[in-house]
């Protein structure tokens, strides 16, 4: 801090500025703006949290209103000095999609993350220090495929923590798996256990290292991938992706098929008796 | 690029991210569902748009140590993604995979890969988190002792059942053996082979046969109940004891057809209705007329 004072005392400058410039210099600059919209659940908040925990080049940024135009997030990576947005979309309160995006000129991709589990699941027992560096695992499906390819450079940018990123640890305890299942990307974090796992000792040569889970957990459904930064033209569609709230639809159409269907039927019955009267009975009064 | 993405390509161009988006999205998925009449529809896939953007936005002229991204050798296959366990097991191969050959790199890169065992900073889950996560592996592991202690005491209680019965069949068997003894003894006496039958004490003829086991009435055999009297045991045998009593007084075809209770002299008795014997009549005899008057 001391020489950073003296040169921008030297200089004239402020201390922010001289910081800026440092970190310009060094080779590679990746920061994230992390953001979530309006309408996030306590769920998807944690699990953003979590997110937060491990990437410790991201910049936290307050709500922003969903329904406002998105171009104000590229506005708010210029001012926190982010080239990637990791924007968490709530809709209904239920479903999240997550937007990673290259701020001022794209490419953006538009997800839908289902099958949350956050760190605070006791089921994972892993931990890893704050800030340290992970290894970034990608499936060889990820090579097949010119989308996958350019996802696999982006998750690269974005989950992967610069080389000497403030807030960041030099070491390396963690690794990011993503993989490629049923069309899906899906995520996992492990604690690299370089421990003897009966004795606790230091590890023999040539024996393999251990792997415990720290979480969280999710799957990321591509949806689109656009040209621009939050907009512009398509270059990739998914096929397969069935929004939640057509799958929500139709298990309600489902339910509701048997009441249409009785409806219908009682309805058909109407017509058809009103279609064909009895005829008279002839007979009708022999009795009376 | 065919002539159909290029058309795709300019009506997504068109389409902005907003509310329109979603909607669309939706009706491509209900369409896919078979819900809505599905128009021909083709879905963007500008592979050479793409092949170009990675190409520009690609890091790969940097070092290795500043990446740290490693791919697998081999995809990663599963035969049903709703098997939880193989998937686990694929994610967790390829995360190792990634691990063992991260260590490599980064330790040619001269850079430091585990973290000194003095070294302490904060860690992504806190102290009392760790704590909460250790407190749930004992619990869980003292669940499953707790099972595994039930399990064997169970066993056990089935096995001291065994050792029971055995021991009470053992019993039988004595007094079967005690029983076959006396029998034998009573035929020898009989046979007359035992000479003085005096100084045997118990007094044989009076106890033959299935009488010598019923104890006396009242008595308490050993397995605590006492044996009813041979009155009650009567009754018991004719009118029932235990089991069902419906339907027991029914005629059968066997005992409709049963004739042994049939007399023909009784069927011809007054009581039954028959005439029977008549009585003769009870006129005095001559003297004891003129005596009585």
């Amino acid at each position: 801090m001391a020489t950073l004072y003296k040169t921008a005392q030297t200089e004239f400058r402020d201390v922010d500025d001289v910081l800026d410039e440092r970190e310009r210099r060094s080779s590679i600059k990746q920061r994230v703006l992390m953001v979530a919209s309006r309408g996030v659940t306590f769920w998807q908040r944690h699990l953003m949290n979590d997110l937060e925990a491990l990437m410790p080049h991201s910049r936290k940024e307050a709500k922003v209103e969903s329904k406002q135009d998105m171009g104000v997030l590229n506005e708010l990576a210029e001012i926190h000095n982010c080239n990637n947005v990791f924007y968490m979309e709530a809709r209904k309160h239920q479903d999240l999609y997550l937007w990673i995006s290259r701020a001022p000129s794209g490419p953006s991709v538009k997800f839908l993350i289902q099958n949350i589990h956050t760190m605070d699941e006791l089921k994972m027992t892993g931990n890893c220090l704050k800030g340290s560096r992970p290894i970034l695992s990608f499936d060889a499906t990820f090579d097949s495929e010119p989308y996958l390819q350019l996802l696999k450079e982006m998750l690269t940018q974005t989950f992967g923590v610069p080389k000497g990123a403030r807030r960041s640890k030099p070491f390396f305890d963690h690794v990011l798996t993503f993989s490629v299942v049923d069309g899906r990307i899906w995520f996992r974090n492990y604690q690299i256990v370089e421990r003897d796992a009966e004795t606790g000792g230091e590890l023999t040569r040539n024996a393999k290292p251990t792997l415990v889970e720290i979480g969280p957990r999710f799957v990321l459904n591509p949806i689109r991938i656009f040209e621009g930064s939050f907009g512009g033209p398509t270059l990739y569609e998914n096929p397969r992706y069935i929004s939640p709230n057509a799958v929500r639809a139709a298990i309600r159409t489902q339910r509701s098929a048997k009441y249409a269907s009785r409806t219908a039927a009682a309805a058909e019955r109407d017509a058809r008796v009103q279609a064909n009267p009895l005829p008279v009975d002839p007979l009708k009064d022999v009795f009376d | 690029m065919s002539d159909d993405e290029e058309r795709v390509y300019s009506e997504s161009e068109a389409m902005m991210v907003d509310e329109d988006e979603e909607t669309a999205l939706e009706i491509a998925a209900l369409q896919q569902a078979d819900l809505l009449p599905q128009p021909k529809k083709t879905f963007a896939n500008r592979k050479d748009a793409l092949a170009a953007l990675v190409d520009e936005i690609s890091q790969s002229g940097l070092e290795w140590i500043q990446r740290c991204d490693i791919t697998s050798a081999a995809p990663i296959v599963v035969d049903s993604i709703e098997n939880d366990l193989e998937r686990e097991l694929k994610f967790y191969e390829q995360g190792l995979e990634a691990a063992i050959q991260a260590k490599r790199l980064v330790q040619k890169a001269g850079v430091p890969f585990a973290r000194p065992d003095d070294y302490f900073a904060e860690m992504v889950k806190t102290d009392a988190h760790m704590a909460r996560i250790r407190q749930k592996l004992l619990s869980e592991q003292k669940g499953i002792e707790n099972a595994e202690e039930a399990k064997k005491q169970r066993e056990l209680r089935k096995y001291g059942k065994k050792i029971q019965q055995e021991k009470l069949k053992e019993r039988e068997d004595q007094k079967k053996a005690v029983l076959d003894k006396v029998a034998t003894i009573k035929k020898r006496l009989r046979s007359g082979d035992m000479g003085e039958a005096d100084d045997f004490e118990v007094d044989i003829d009076s106890d033959d046969g299935d009488a010598s086991i019923k104890p006396a009435r009242g008595k308490k055999t050993k397995g605590g109940k006492p044996t009813p009297g041979s009155k009650r045991q009567r009754k018991n045998e004719k009118f029932g004891f235990g089991g069902k009593k419906r339907g027991m007084k029914n005629n059968t075809a066997e005992s409709s057809a049963d004739m042994s209770g049939f007399s023909v002299r009784k069927n011809k008795s007054p009581s039954f209705g028959g005439v029977g014997r008549r009585k003769p009549a009870t006129r005095p005899g001559k003297s004891r007329r003129q005596r009585g008057h």
